[in-house]
């Protein structure tokens, strides 16, 4: 089967197109490497989505994730490794599959930078974690350590200093601390464009270059959320994204 | 899901013929929430796994003997062995390629 619209990711970008390529009438399939719902599912508290004050991020994104399949889209969890533009048809290649679609929207969004080698070398067996309030709890009484010096990092260490023995805070490149019984890495996000490399202009971060109607230098191929270049990342931003690249993704295939 | 806890361990998951996964869980863990309504999923399709839910917070001795450092955390037994686990949400297709069915 050819589908209208292949979506790259199942986080609120790409969630948000789902839904609005499925009301325009179109075949929407949403390939998800991971889990549907993005990195703001492991956020217990979002003050900023309208609508939902004091929401988690699970709650909020299990719910977009029903309404989209509710509305006609499929979810299939498969990573997304390689997409070929044949022009009027992109072929998506995937660890287990091969999907063809008219259109692509490009909705991977971020993740977590990785420690350095040297880091990780010295990290040796002990358990790596990006999100302290997922794994904080299990360190109680324990010295634990953060790298990293931006405001994720101060978030962590801030949420660790009420559970852990002692928080050490080290930055990018520091030795690991002997005795800290876990390593939490707060280094910045990067986006998750590798499976677009080569086949569409990205900047020098990763990010794909894109103007705010959310077109890239491929024509049917969309990006929307995170992933792109863009001023503020945020979910109302990842949501308009996901509505704006469905839109045109949407007018493309009804002009080919 | 069941929740169990230490009490029920030996009899629901230690002493069970065939295949139980248990589910190492914490009310505070938004993904946790998440994988709860994937498992419900996966046993609905799958009624020859017994799935079983662990919180870690009224558990800690499980969670310190089993190992737990980070939650979601999924251990399959069988016939009372722990053969294999994976710790993170996972999607439904992921746990039953893990597990073999
Ligand atoms: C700790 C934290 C707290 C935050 N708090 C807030 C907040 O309070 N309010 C707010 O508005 N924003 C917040 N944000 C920002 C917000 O989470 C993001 O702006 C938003 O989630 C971006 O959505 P997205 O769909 O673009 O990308 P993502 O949420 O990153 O989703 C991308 C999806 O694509 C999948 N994917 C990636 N590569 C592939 C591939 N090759 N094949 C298949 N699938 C793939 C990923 O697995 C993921 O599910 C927070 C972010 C973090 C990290």
């Amino acid at each position: 089967m050819i589908y209208d619209i292949i979506i790259v990711g199942a986080g609120m970008a790409g969630l948000t197109a789902a839904i609005y390529g499925s009301r325009a009438g179109k075949s929407v399939l949403v390939l998800e490497g991971n889990i549907h719902g993005g990195q703001i599912i492991n956020t217990i508290n979002i003050e900023n989505w309208p609508g939902d004050y004091k929401t988690t991020g699970a709650e909020l994104m299990q719910k977009i994730y029903k309404q989209a399949v509710d509305l006609g889209a499929e979810v299939e969890y498969d990573e997304v490794i390689k997409i070929v533009d044949k022009g009027e048809q992109k072929e998506v290649e995937c660890e287990d599959a091969k999907y063809t679609a008219r259109a692509v929207i490009l909705a991977m969004g971020t993740e977590p930078r990785k420690m350095s080698d040297k880091q990780a070398r010295d990290a040796g067996n002990r358990p790596v974690s990006y999100c302290a309030t997922c794994d904080g709890a299990l360190y109680k009484g324990k010295p634990v350590v953060v790298v990293g010096s931006g405001n994720t990092a101060k978030h962590e260490i801030a949420y660790l200093e009420g559970i852990a023995s002692k928080v050490y805070h080290i930055h990018h490149d520091d030795p690991i601390p002997q005795d800290a019984a876990a390593v939490f890495v707060a280094i910045g996000r990067v986006p998750s464009t590798e499976c677009v490399e080569g086949l569409i202009e990205l900047d020098k971060e990763g990010y794909v270059v894109a103007n705010e109607d959310c077109t890239t230098s491929q024509e049917g191929i969309y990006v929307a959320g995170d992933c792109r270049t863009k001023k503020v990342r945020q979910l109302v931003t990842a949501a308009a994204d996901g509505a704006t690249a469905a839109e045109k993704a949407v007018r493309y295939l009804n002009k080919i | 899901m069941k929740e169990i806890g230490a009490k029920e361990f030996e009899a629901e998951v230690l002493q069970e013929n065939g295949l139980v996964l248990v589910d190492f869980n914490a009310d505070w863990c938004g993904p946790c929430q998440m994988m709860k309504s994937v498992l419900e999923e996966f046993a609905e399709k799958n009624n020859t796994v017994k799935v079983v839910g662990v919180n870690i917070d009224d558990n800690e001795d499980l969670a310190r003997e089993y190992n737990v450092s980070g939650i979601p955390c999924m251990v399959l037994f069988s016939d009372g062995k722990e053969t294999k686990r994976v710790v993170g949400v996972q999607s439904v297709k992921k746990i039953e390629r893990m597990i073999g069915v």
